[in-house]
């Protein structure tokens, strides 16, 4: 029998995995909560800072001020840009990419899967061309103009995606970004040493970053994606271990840049290379979904059958997939890609390959992803997955897991996908909440983390309490992947709704939680946000909606952050973002920002307790608007 | 009998001890987040000093045997118990002479910082059922409870 690594193991929501995880034989990511349990208060409230050869200097009573004076809430401030401006700079690099692979795609004159979706777009932007692919290569330049502009020059898309009365508060607040690039670059330089200590100006360009973050890296990294990728089309789907075939030769993807595995899905289903695995003595190709792109390959599973077969899980799932030793091949383009798995994959021989210079895992073959040079890169990753298969086959055992998750999550959600399922209005949907069968909205997005109360264990038992209260929940991000594999997403979890949402789901025959699928569609949930605010008549800080991202992990939620409060919500965390330690980032954060943009932060980590708060403020929205 | 014991070489300076023991005295339940770390009445009884080689040096009460504190204290606020060896301190029958300040070796004692009318001692979180609140939260392990 195979030595389990340690007993020691941080809880998961999905029992199934937590069990699967503390059995595995080698070390991962859930062994090692215990051992970094003890974390550093001046780190976890944001009063330490190392920006200067003085330090690092850490606040206390008495020593209230750094050695060059700077306070707590310059320090906090200063630490909390630094991180808005690289997760910013994330989504802003997923966005650049994406773009510059639409315009390679249509100057190639290449497969455009999403023609309406390029519709859409140009009516949105309004850009007109000769055909497709003349318009998409406007429409690509439009994006990438804007984002390479300097600070000081606004960005020209933002008031034609922004819903109106938004971008009226962002004009008169003085928060319209320049240059998205440009905008994380003054957030790297305002908090360097000794120049920016004004902790207001500096949580102002965080909302900055936020709105460059929403409108191009999260709404538009969607919108292009649709047009070379497919649209999302609404469909049952397989999820979590299950979706694992030993006979194939099986590759997970990791990362959140769609349009880069574009030219590899296609040459996996070619005839050529269905030989050569055949040769090799697998049935076939299969990619695995896991973390954000993986969602994303669901979401629009209906264009790459046959090679994609589902998602398993995310982030943190990631370690396990790879213990199953069905995994052939890891291929990652962007985050979250653990370094946790590098030692798994020396295990377990398990082929690393990077397509994206900016995320190179240290293990990893770097095979940069160039439009140009596509056929040749992916001719070389698939000889190199099939030499990979074909060595560590029968070299190393099985571990799978083929009872875990499910077969019928249902995906596909978008902006376009369920205004058709409601008929092509959002009426529907406005009676409901106005009747009260729905009492409102609450988006549940974001990473998952294993600090805290346990891998998706806040996300999971607050999305229950949120359906149990009549609350829709939409979903986008990691906590897609948790909430989907215990089962939330299947239409049986009408059962765990409250007794109207129940109703509804049962005869629509839907979950009461709904998988917007990838982060990026954080941008895909302000656009349905937006759009039922506009059918009402009203701004979005008016609807009954509350954002939430529960398990925040990464500097890129944070980014995301800002743009929920930018848009006006109000925003629940469940651990709070390394900013307690300053009292005027706590008032700006929590209070004061009602009065700017309308939203506003608010932290607990009690899922009955920040369901009760969710339903408050519903409760109290409703009320704003006469509604029962 | 539970003493705190401090391995000097492990402690890297964190400061981890001081907040675990202002959190552990800030009346009422508060998680780190609740910390305001600019107050002045959040104290911490312990202490990092650094040598004149620059290594850290972590200071608790020891609890002593032959206390110094209770030795030099005149109203009996400080007093040794037999039963636990806490040296327990009790400000209500505190004269405030601060002799026990001057009188301890380590120079871990201190009156509070806001108004100078009573000492600030370690209690060695004897309400709190388990361990010191500043051993559970070190990272490396440079303090720890041993039986004597």
């Amino acid at each position: 029998m195979t030595q389990r690594y340690s007993c020691a193991v941080c809880p998961s929501a999905d029992k199934e995995l937590g069990a699967f995880i503390a059995d595995l034989p080698m070390e991962t990511s859930f062994h090692r909560v215990e051992s970094q349990e003890v974390k550093c208060g001046f780190g976890l409230t944001g009063v330490c800072c190392r920006l200067c050869a003085n330090g690092p200097c850490r606040i206390t009573p008495d020593s209230p001020k750094g050695i060059c004076g700077a306070n707590a809430d310059t320090l906090v401030a200063r630490n909390f840009l630094r991180a808005v401006s690289a997760g910013s700079g994330c989504y802003i690099h997923v966005i650049e990419n994406t773009a510059r692979n639409l315009k390679d795609t249509a100057l190639a004159k290449g497969e455009l899967k999403g023609k309406k979706a390029l519709e859409r777009l140009c009516d949105m932007l309004s850009i007109s061309g000769s055909d497709d692919y003349d318009k998409a290569v406007k429409v690509a330049d439009a994006v990438l103009c804007d984002i390479y502009k300097p600070d000081f020059e606004k960005m020209e898309l933002v008031k034609k995606i922004a819903y109106k009365p938004r971008y009226e508060v962002w004009e008169k607040l003085g928060i319209l970004p320049g240059g998205a690039k440009s905008e994380v670059f003054a957030g790297t330089v305002k908090t360097s040493t000794n120049l920016n200590s004004d902790p207001v100006d500096m949580l102002l360009h965080c909302l900055r970053l936020g709105i460059s973050t929403g409108i191009y890296g999260l709404a538009l990294t969607n919108l292009l994606n649709d047009v070379i990728q497919g649209e999302p089309e609404i469909r049952m789907a397989p999820v979590g271990l299950r979706v694992i075939d030993p006979d194939y030769i099986n590759i997970m993807l990791t990362g959140h840049q769609h349009s880069m595995f574009a030219h590899l899905q296609e040459r996996l289903k070619a005839e050529d290379v269905t030989k050569k695995v055949q040769t090799a003595g697998a049935k076939g190709f299969k990619l695995i979904g896991c973390t954000c792109v993986g969602q994303d390959f669901q979401l629009r599973g209906a264009h790459c059958t046959g090679v994609f077969d589902g998602h398993a899980g995310n982030n943190f799932t990631s370690e396990a997939v790879l213990a199953t030793g069905a995994i052939d091949a890891v291929v990652t383009e962007f985050n979250c890609t653990l370094p946790g798995i590098e030692p798994i994959c020396d295990e377990l021989k398990i082929k690393q390959i990077c397509i994206d210079s900016i995320a190179k895992k240290a293990n990893a073959d770097l095979k940069e992803f160039t439009y140009e040079t596509r056929e040749a890169v992916t001719n070389e990753i698939i000889d190199e997955i099939i030499a990979a298969y074909t060595g560590r086959r029968g070299a190393v055992p099985m571990n799978l897991l083929p009872e875990h998750g499910n077969d019928n999550t249902l995906t596909g959600l978008s902006e376009n996908t369920l205004k058709e399922f409601l008929g092509g209005t959002w009426q529907p949907l406005i009676d409901l909440i106005v009747s009260g069968q729905i009492k409102g909205l609450a988006a549940v997005v974001g990473c998952s983390s294993l600090a805290g109360s346990g891998h998706d264990v806040l996300t999971v038992e607050l999305t229950k309490e949120l359906i149990a209260r009549d609350i829709l929940v939409l979903t986008a991000g990691c906590s897609s992947g948790g909430i989907e594999n215990v089962g939330l997403m299947t239409p049986e979890a009408a059962e765990l709704a409250g007794p109207n949402l129940k109703a509804i789901c049962k005869q629509l025959g839907i979950p009461p939680v709904l998988n917007f699928g990838p982060c990026l569609a954080i941008g895909r949930l302000e656009i349905v946000a937006a759009e039922i605010a506009e059918a009402i008549g009203i701004d979005i800080p008016q609807l009954p909606l509350v954002i939430s991202a529960p398990q925040w992990l990464e500097e890129q939620a944070l980014a995301d952050g800002a743009f929920a409060l930018a848009l006006g919500l109000p925003l629940h965390l469940g651990t709070p973002p390394f900013v307690t330690g300053s009292p005027v980032a706590v008032q700006v954060l929590c209070e004061d920002m009602k009065s700017l943009t309308g939203g506003y932060v608010f932290i607990n980590n009690d899922a009955a307790e920040s369901a009760k708060l969710f339903e408050d403020i519903i409760v109290g929205k409703r009320r704003d608007l006469n509604l029962p | 009998m539970k003493r705190i014991f401090i391995d000097a070489d492990k402690c890297i300076g964190c400061k981890n001890c001081l907040v675990a023991c202002m959190q552990a005295h800030k009346p009422g339940t508060v998680s780190v987040f609740g910390l305001d770390f600019i107050d002045p009445a959040l104290e911490s009884r312990n202490k990092i000093l650094l040598d004149s080689r620059g290594k850290c040096i972590p200071l608790f009460c020891r609890h002593c045997d032959k206390p110094g504190c209770a030795t030099a204290c005149m109203s009996g606020a400080m007093v040794k118990e037999p039963e636990t060896g806490y040296v327990r301190y009790d400000s209500d029958r505190c004269a405030q002479c601060f002799m026990c300040v001057m009188n301890c070796p380590y120079g871990v004692l201190k009156p509070d910082r806001e108004t100078g009318t009573y000492v600030v001692k370690c209690d060695f979180c004897a309400d709190h059922n388990s361990e010191p609140s500043c051993v559970k939260m070190c990272p490396v392990k440079a303090i720890y409870v041993e039986e004597v």
